[in-house]
């Protein structure tokens, strides 16, 4: 036996120059399709990057309770959300810890699709006890392609044979492309103008060979999770095991996390009915929370600097990293946090990193230390708290 | 019209609860969903704290602890091989057991002490709420400690014992003791009243000693009484019956209760529910926390005892009449049920109380709906066998049916057995054993909770103080 | 005659590690053992030539990790080679696996339930956290409840503290895990109905119990803390067989100075005013020793060991209330070539891990029926390896071993054990396997059957009882094997107990004995 292949493995496996793929839940993706991954990720920024994201776990959640089902289970307000809307949301548990995130689409009355990264049934159904619901895994049977870049609009119009412009950011609509009928939302994890398309697996071939066809006059490049991580993290984004842990696998409290800490204090809804972890959030609003999650910018003269006093130029890491790096403050000596994600933005010209700060030095602009190994040595790079996302062009909401 | 509280269920509990209440200056409405009071006697140890409290003697209480205590038949078929008769007098039974076993007849007299001892230790621990193991306060640590050194001052022995013989199966506390089959049948039956347990289940000898607290040493079956009936007689508590109620709860607070027919709401700021957890708290699962809903789901309720009535043309001479001739006989009874069957030889007991007779059949397993006219037939014909009477003097009422009649989940009259899992802090679920529920203002107070069926009124005062 | 510092009775892995725990803190120890080799319950031998069977003890994962880095057992030659399948062939011809990566068990899972393989996640979990908060209990000295001393009251209010420490949601699942049914447990999580029979086989191995009896899940806990120090993940299998685990433990133990002697069954435990003085052999030799251990079983220690007048008369009522009831047999096979199950034809991995004969609960209890009145299960729960597909060396090439743990064989059976019982016992388990691979019988070169009334013969376990005495909630901890009497000292001053059958016993562990062993050296100071 061996893991998964996606529906659309069938065009990617050719494409993989290097073999370089990677587990995304249970099945195999690709990590880049060129040997190096740069072009993948400009293509993000410059044109239009085809990523295939149907390991992400898909439920299609129906009937007369299904929004109240949700509106119990996740932060934001569910029922007041019109069809058409697509919600992007955390859930919690009852002391308001942060279980995973995810969208919610509404694609009709009484019928949404959520989408989450972890396996998301078991909770649904234990929340769903005594509601008129039905929930449907659909992970298997729903593929999805994320069409992401500044000419992923041109892209998919011509695709889709209609005008998307009217498509507004975090809004689907049904449509058609070469027949195959698809959702498209205006979606992404990239921070950029950039489109999911949702389509029955049967079909999924198909559709790839008719955005890859339209999309190749205009630089449509299919990227893979490097180049993604990049991405996201100059969107500032979240990724669960990596800049959180969900309260569900979290060995002990401290590794928990709540959306206040988490900078989704906007997604805690305080209009709406009893939700696992109200109670504990709305104490936790009151009080603030004691974690902050933000952007780090590290300073480039003092990193020079660093490499230049044991000889060398300044080198900077070539794939987006996710381990946990400690921050301190600007004496260097008290630790006030950790990082989480960083790399180097091509585009932005900047090293930058996701940090977790205590809540007291996490305002942009405060100065702190970030551990670097140069040679072998821990170091300290001075670096300054910035505010999220780093990246957030006009054309993203536009 | 408005009440300080509403009191879901009528029972022994519920009026316990109620009254309690009532005499701390509330003004209580009970909401009962049976037409007419229950004519079947209470099978249990009724406190004497509570028949103080509340003026039960006055009331018209009766308590009746028959002696001898236990009739059954010997070998070679009814009457055919004579009777074993226990009394309450540990002399006699001495007596009455050297017929069959000189041996055990000499273990007798130790066996029902040492029982005694330990279940003097529960009763302790049954007329309080359970001990909070998770508390930091100061008073609860005290109140623990007051508890363990109560055990140990009891002796060594009785720590001992407390560790060793509660975890146990009667077969084997049994067996520890005694040779005779008959013996061992009639006492090890008390040690899987409403379980789907066999006998030789660990933890069957804990609910051995359970139905022993408040008895006398050397009785082990509980008394019976009318306490029901005397509480109902009892002034101070309006009662509305033939009215299912269900709890009102918006937003994680309990504002009253809505009657199920008429939809009519009434509300009261504090709302106390004898029903069992899982009835109680299904309708208002939306409020729970998804992991305090899978533990009142995951409460093991599984009725197993057909309640029903015997009709002779002249009153036996016995008071109880038991048939479990051995535990190999319980143990097979039980092997059926853990296939879902009903016993083919079940466990049958024949309960007199105020001339009228009562039977306990066991194991007769809740089949949620599936079991059929035929199939109850088939086990009224053979409680018939069983006790060598008519098919038509026998009427049963399956699990199925008192949970389709009264709502019990699974038809358990216990509301969640008492095995070593479901009592104490653990009962009805683990960490919210003192009667509170999640939901702001509703408490539970019935069997479901410490320290479960078969005491009633313990539950019910514990609850009421708890709310005082 | 050289007087040592300490005799230990019975050379089984508790009793070896024992002596190379006192050897290695500068005590001369002489081990004496009653077979032509050392390891007991664990051994390997070469019944038929070229077939080397792990006669009784098969598989290892409890090994205290503590242990083998003490006694540096690796370099003794110790090999744990993975175990990381289970496969479980189902009545109509499907299966349950779980496989060693996380991602293919999870999709395995969902096949049969989709919410079962989230649950199964959750569930792995909360029985790591349980292992964790047991963890400390195994390598603690039973403090005695009954008793006012300072050593027990502290000990007592460590043992609070501790389970107080480990937070309200784990210390309910503690107590229902100590108190429940494996097949209640389970229920509580998953709906697999093979599923629940899989994992609830682990709760009954050893037990006289079946798995809706209340206090198999503690067994189910205990075959789970193999799994906790990422050394052993999950089972493992040693090479060369379990024999090699005790050889390592032997090789150990001389390089500490210790000296083992085999074919040296002893008798007695020569005791003068109260103290063991040394021990009489089956042959009659007196060996004078400072102190005395014994690694056997609480019954032969107490009642075969010592005379009644040495120790007080209720612990001799405890311990011959002391449950044994042995309940598992064995058998071994020379196979000609690997059996071809039908739920996975052909020869594939599921050969290099277990397969599990447990296609539902209902067959586990019924199994469990037969064995509650007397007889052996018609239809046993079979725990089966095939250690050659591990470890080559184990069969000839191209010739295969297979350990077959078989359950319920009860110790006393109906009429008792005879020649033509254990047959039919072993054809009950050859059909029952043919049953699922269909051919198998043809395959089969050489059987041996062993029975609880074999295990005890040969390895001297009182009623065969694989682990020294059921592991049931009644017999653990300061109960484990008598009140009072759990903290490795006995009545007689100088003579010591090692086995399994003191806390906490069971598995190849060898806690107990290393244990019993700081005990000693403690008391000796």
């Amino acid at each position: 036996m061996s893991l998964r292949t996606t529906p659309f493995h069938p065009r990617t496996g050719p494409l993989s120059e290097g073999q370089a793929w990677r587990r995304w839940a249970g099945y195999v993706v690709a990590s880049s399709y060129e040997l190096s991954h740069d072009r993948e990720y400009h293509a993000i920024r410059n044109s239009a990057a085809l990523f295939d994201v149907s390991p992400l776990y898909k439920y299609l959640v129906t009937g007369r309770d299904a929004a109240r089902l949700l509106d119990h289970v996740v932060t934001r307000n569910v029922g007041k959300a019109k069809v058409g809307q697509v919600l992007y949301t955390p859930w919690c548990d009852n002391e308001g810890k942060q279980i995973d995130d995810g969208t919610i689409s509404v694609l009709g009355d009484q019928t949404y699709r959520m989408t989450s990264a972890d396996p998301t049934l078991r909770w649904l159904h234990l929340n769903a006890s005594g509601l008129d619901v039905k929930i449907q895994d659909v992970s298997e049977s729903t593929a999805a392609l994320s069409l992401q870049g500044p000419r992923s609009r041109e892209i998919l119009q011509l695709a889709a044979e209609r005008d998307l412009s009217s498509l507004k950011y975090f809004r689907l609509t049904s449509a058609k492309i070469r027949g195959i009928p698809v959702t498209i939302s205006r979606t992404g994890y990239t921070g950029d103008l950039g489109y999911e398309v949702w389509v029955d697996a049967a079909q999924a071939v198909p559709l790839w060979d008719a955005i890859a066809e339209t999309g190749a006059p205009y630089g449509i490049t299919p990227a893979g999770m490097l180049a993604l991580d990049v991405a996201r993290i100059e969107a500032g984004l979240l990724l669960i095991a990596v800049d959180y842990f969900s309260s569900r696998h979290a060995l002990i409290e401290s590794q928990k996390s709540s959306p206040l800490e988490l900078g989704l204090g906007w997604t805690v809804a305080t209009d709406k009915e009893r939700y696992n972890g109200q109670a504990a959030l709305a104490a936790e609003g009151k009080r603030g929370p004691a974690w902050q999650f933000t952007g780090l910018t590290v300073d480039w003269d003092s990193l020079e600097q660093l490499y230049a006093d044991v000889g060398l130029p300044p080198r900077l890491p070539s794939q987006a990293w996710r381990t946990s790096v400690p921050i301190y403050d600007r004496g260097g000596h008290k630790q006030l946090g950790y990082a989480t994600s960083g790399g180097w933005s091509p585009l932005l010209k900047r090293y930058m990193a996701l940090a977790h700060l205590g809540s007291a030095h996490a305002e942009p602009g405060t100065e702190v230390r970030m551990e670097v190994t140069v040679e072998h040595r821990r170091r300290q790079a001075k670096a300054h708290v910035t505010a999220l996302p780093f990246f957030n062009p006009e054309r993203k909401r536009g | 019209m408005s009440y300080d509280a509403l009191v879901i269920g009528a029972g022994a509990n519920g009026l316990v609860t109620a009254h309690y209440l009532a005499r701390a200056g509330k003004h209580v409405l009970v909401v009962e969903q049976r037409h007419a009071a229950d004519p079947s006697a209470d099978i249990g140890w009724v406190p004497d704290v509570v028949i103080r409290d509340l003026g039960l003697a006055r009331a018209g209480l009766r308590i009746e602890q028959p002696d001898p205590w236990i009739t059954v038949p010997l070998a070679g078929g009814r009457g055919g091989g004579g009777t074993l008769e226990l009394s309450r007098d540990i002399g006699r039974s001495v007596e009455a057991i050297r017929h069959i076993s000189p041996s055990d007849a000499a273990k007798w007299p130790e066996f029902c002490n040492r029982m005694r001892t330990l279940a003097g230790v529960l009763e302790r621990l049954y007329l309080v709420p359970p001990p909070d193991i998770e508390s930091t306060d100061a008073r609860e640590l005290a109140r623990i400690a007051g508890l363990g050194l109560y055990v140990r001052r009891r002796g060594k022995q009785t720590v001992i014992d407390l560790a060793r013989i509660l975890p146990m199966s009667i077969t084997e506390l049994l067996d520890d003791w005694f040779e005779s089959d008959v013996l061992k049948g009639l006492l090890g039956a008390l040690g899987i009243w409403h379980l789907k347990q066999g006998p030789r289940a660990g933890g069957t000898a804990f609910n051995f000693l359970h139905h022993h607290a408040g008895s006398p040493a050397g009785v082990f079956r509980p008394p019976r009484s009318n306490v029901t009936q005397a509480l109902s007689a009892l002034p101070g508590v309006e009662v509305r019956h033939g009215e299912r109620a269900n709890v009102l709860a918006p937003n994680g607070r309990a504002t009253g209760v809505v009657l199920e027919k008429s939809g009519e709401e009434i509300l009261a700021p504090l709302v106390v529910s004898s029903a069992d957890p899982r009835s109680t708290l299904q309708p208002v699962a939306i409020e729970l926390d998804p992991e305090f809903g899978r533990a009142v789901d995951n409460i093991k309720a599984r009725g197993v005892v057909a309640r029903g009535t015997l009709t002779l043309e002249s009153t036996p001479a016995y008071s109880t009449l038991c048939i479990a001739p051995s535990l190999d006989y319980l143990e097979h009874a039980y092997d059926d049920a853990k296939y879902g069957r009903d016993s083919a030889t079940p466990y049958v007991e024949v309960q007199k109380t105020d001339g009228r007779l009562e039977l306990h059949v066991q194991y007769v397993p809740y089949t949620d709906g599936a079991a059929n006219v035929q199939r109850h037939q088939a086990l009224q014909l053979r409680v018939a066998q069983v006790l060598g009477a008519q098919p038509s003097q026998v009427k049963l009422h399956s699990p199925d049916e008192e949970e389709l009649q009264h709502g019990s989940t699974e038809g358990h009259l216990y509301h969640g057995e008492l095995t070593l899992d479901q009592i104490l802090f653990m009962r009805p679920v683990p960490g919210w054993s003192r009667y509170r529920t999640p939901i702001e203002g509703l408490y539970l107070c019935g069997s479901g909770t410490h320290p479960g069926g078969g005491i009633p009124g313990a539950a019910g005062r514990n609850a009421a103080r708890e709310m005082l | 005659m050289k007087q040592y510092d300490a005799i230990v009775i019975g050379g089984g892995h508790n009793g070896l590690v024992t002596a190379a725990y006192l050897a290695r803190a500068g005590k001369s120890v002489l081990v004496l053992e009653r077979r032509p080799r050392v390891g007991g319950a664990a051994v390997t031998e070469e019944i038929f030539p070229g077939f080397k069977f792990t006669m009784f003890s098969y598989v290892v994962s409890l090994l205290r990790p503590e242990i083998i880095r003490d006694l540096d057992l690796p370099r003794h030659g110790l090999h744990i080679l993975p175990l990381e399948s289970t496969v479980t062939p189902m009545e109509n011809g499907d299966y349950l696996a779980g496989w060693a990566d996380h991602d293919e068990t999870r999709r395995e899972l969902y096949r049969h339930s989709p919410r079962d393989a989230e649950a199964y996640d959750e569930y792995g979990r909360l029985m790591h956290f349980m292992a964790q908060a047991v963890k400390p209990i195994l390598g603690m000295v039973p403090p005695d409840p009954t008793s006012f001393a300072p050593g027990d009251l502290a000990g007592l209010l460590k043992l609070g503290k501790h389970f107080r420490g480990l937070g309200a949601e784990r210390l309910h699942a503690l107590v229902k895990l100590m108190t429940m049914s494996s097949a209640d447990f389970l229920d509580e999580w998953f709906e697999t109905d093979v599923l629940k029979a899989t994992k609830s086989a682990s709760g009954i191995i050893g037990t006289f119990l079946g798995p809706r009896s209340p206090g198999t899940a503690y067994v189910l806990l205990h075959h789970y803390m193999g799994e906790l120090d990422g050394v052993f993940r999950a089972w493992g299998f040693a090479k060369g067989g379990t024999g090699a685990v005790s050889e390592a433990i032997a090789s150990a133990a001389r390089s500490f100075g210790a000296e083992i002697r085999c074919d040296a069954g002893v008798s007695k435990v020569l005791v003068r005013t109260g103290r063991a003085t040394g021990v009489v052999l089956e042959n009659g030799d007196e060996l004078p020793a400072g102190i005395v251990v014994s690694s056997l079983d609480p019954r032969r220690t107490f009642l075969q060991l010592l005379e009644p007048e040495h120790l007080p008369s209720h612990l001799v009522a405890d311990i011959k209330r002391f449950k044994f009831r042995g309940s598992s047999g064995k058998v071994n096979l020379a196979l000609d070539a690997l059996p071809s199950f039908t739920c996975m034809p052909g020869v594939g991995r599921q050969h290099r891990g277990a397969i599990s004969i447990s296609p539902s609960l209902d067959y586990v209890e019924r199994a469990y029926d037969d064995a509650k009145y007397g007889e052996f299960s018609r239809r046993p729960y079979m725990d089966i390896v095939f250690p050659s597909m591990i470890d080559p060396g184990m069969a000839p090439p191209g010739k295969h071993v297979m350990s077959i743990f078989v359950q319920y064989a009860p110790y006393n059976l109906n009429g008792g054990w005879t020649d033509a019982k254990r047959e039919a016992f072993g054809d009950a388990v050859v059909n029952t396997v043919e049953s699922f691979a269909p051919g198998f019988k043809s395959q089969i070169l050489h059987r041996q059957v062993i029975t609880p009334l074999d295990i005890e013969r040969i390895t001297g376990l009182s009623e065969g009882n694989i682990f020294a005495g059921e592991l049931a909630l009644h017999q653990l901890f300061f109960l484990r094997p008598a009140p009072g009497w759990a903290k490795f000292a006995t009545p007689v001053r100088g003579f010591f107990q090692c086995g399994s059958g003191t806390h906490p016993g069971g598995g190849i562990m060898g806690a107990s004995g290393r244990l019993a062993a700081m005990r000693i050296l403690k008391d000796g100071k």
